[in-house]
């Protein structure tokens, strides 16, 4: 049984390693993040009022300081939080979300949301998020 | 002469009817995993996502298994329907279904609202309850297979 188990385990390697091929600009493998929906401070400041800010930290964080015309949406009071982004919204503005550093999920799982349940396409995720957006505004 | 012939065949009917129906499992089995394969297979990316929410194993890992364990199920149902590798099958599939339940128990221990992405956007409603009902019928459906592949003979 264990050398079935194995001679099975060994031959689904070679479609695995065909398919990482084929997918090697979808995914990144250092970063959750694919690298095209990844921007910088200076990227994104550079999309100047074509670019939506959100805020994707909790209450107190975001109401101790954010990101000047950022609009909070986290996803503890995400059903009352969205439609109120939504309304702010409009088509053809790119959409930046952060959270507060580079190891934090926050940002990555509200734009996963914000592409998924509200169909956005251009959502982007900034790198470093708020700690780098500090130090380039310091 | 007749008489055995006939006793001979009334005691190999059940088998032959029980064989059908092992084999109809192993096929509605095979299905699933195929179908819930297949589903993970042309969507890599967010199944390495839907790895990484359990928040258990780093990112790099999660990309690799993403690739992998969708394969492997696709294979180990084909050694069902095709009863190739039939044992080691069933075995790599209990060890997968065993471990993406505790995984979602300990998920939801530690308060995260996760979708399991077993089954693709299908799933990503269940509640917990659903999910393990299903994870455990599978369960058990695979260890019936088990126990009764020792004891049948070849259709």
């Amino acid at each position: 049984m264990a050398r079935q188990a194995a001679v099975l385990a060994a031959v689904a390697l070679f479609p695995a390693a065909g398919e990482a091929i084929y997918f090697r600009n979808n995914i990144s493998w250092r970063s959750a993040i694919a690298p095209s929906e990844m921007v910088t401070v200076d990227q994104a400041r550079a999309w100047g009022d074509t670019a939506i800010w959100v805020d994707a930290r909790p209450d107190d964080e975001f109401a101790r300081d954010h990101v000047q015309g950022a609009f909070s949406l986290n996803e503890d009071r995400w059903n009352e939080l969205l439609p109120q982004f939504l309304t702010a919204w409009s088509p053809g503005k790119k959409i930046v979300v952060y959270c507060s550093s580079l190891s934090c999920n926050a940002s990555r799982e509200v734009a996963r949301r914000l592409r998924k349940e509200a169909q956005l396409s251009e959502v982007f995720v900034l790198e470093g998020g708020w700690e780098a957006w500090l130090r380039k505004n310091r | 002469m007749k008489t055995a012939e006939t006793l001979a065949t009334i005691n190999y009917q059940p088998s032959t009817n029980s064989q059908f129906i092992w084999r109809i499992l192993d096929f509605v089995l095979a299905g699933i995993f195929i179908y819930a394969g297949v589903l993970k297979a042309i969507d890599p990316v967010q199944f390495a996502s839907d790895i990484d929410n359990y928040k258990i194993l780093p990112w790099p890992v999660s990309v690799a298994l993403a690739f992998y364990l969708p394969w492997l199920e696709i294979f180990c149902a084909l050694g069902l329907v095709f009863r190739v590798l039939y044992r080691g099958a069933l075995s790599i599939l209990m060890v997968l279904i065993v471990t993406f339940t505790l995984a979602t128990i300990a998920a939801r221990i530690r308060g995260l609202d996760i979708t399991c992405g077993c089954f693709g956007h299908i799933s990503q409603h269940w509640s917990l309850t659903s999910h393990l009902a299903t994870n455990l019928a599978i369960l058990a459906a695979l260890l019936a297979l088990g126990i009764s592949n020792r004891l049948r003979k070849p259709l």
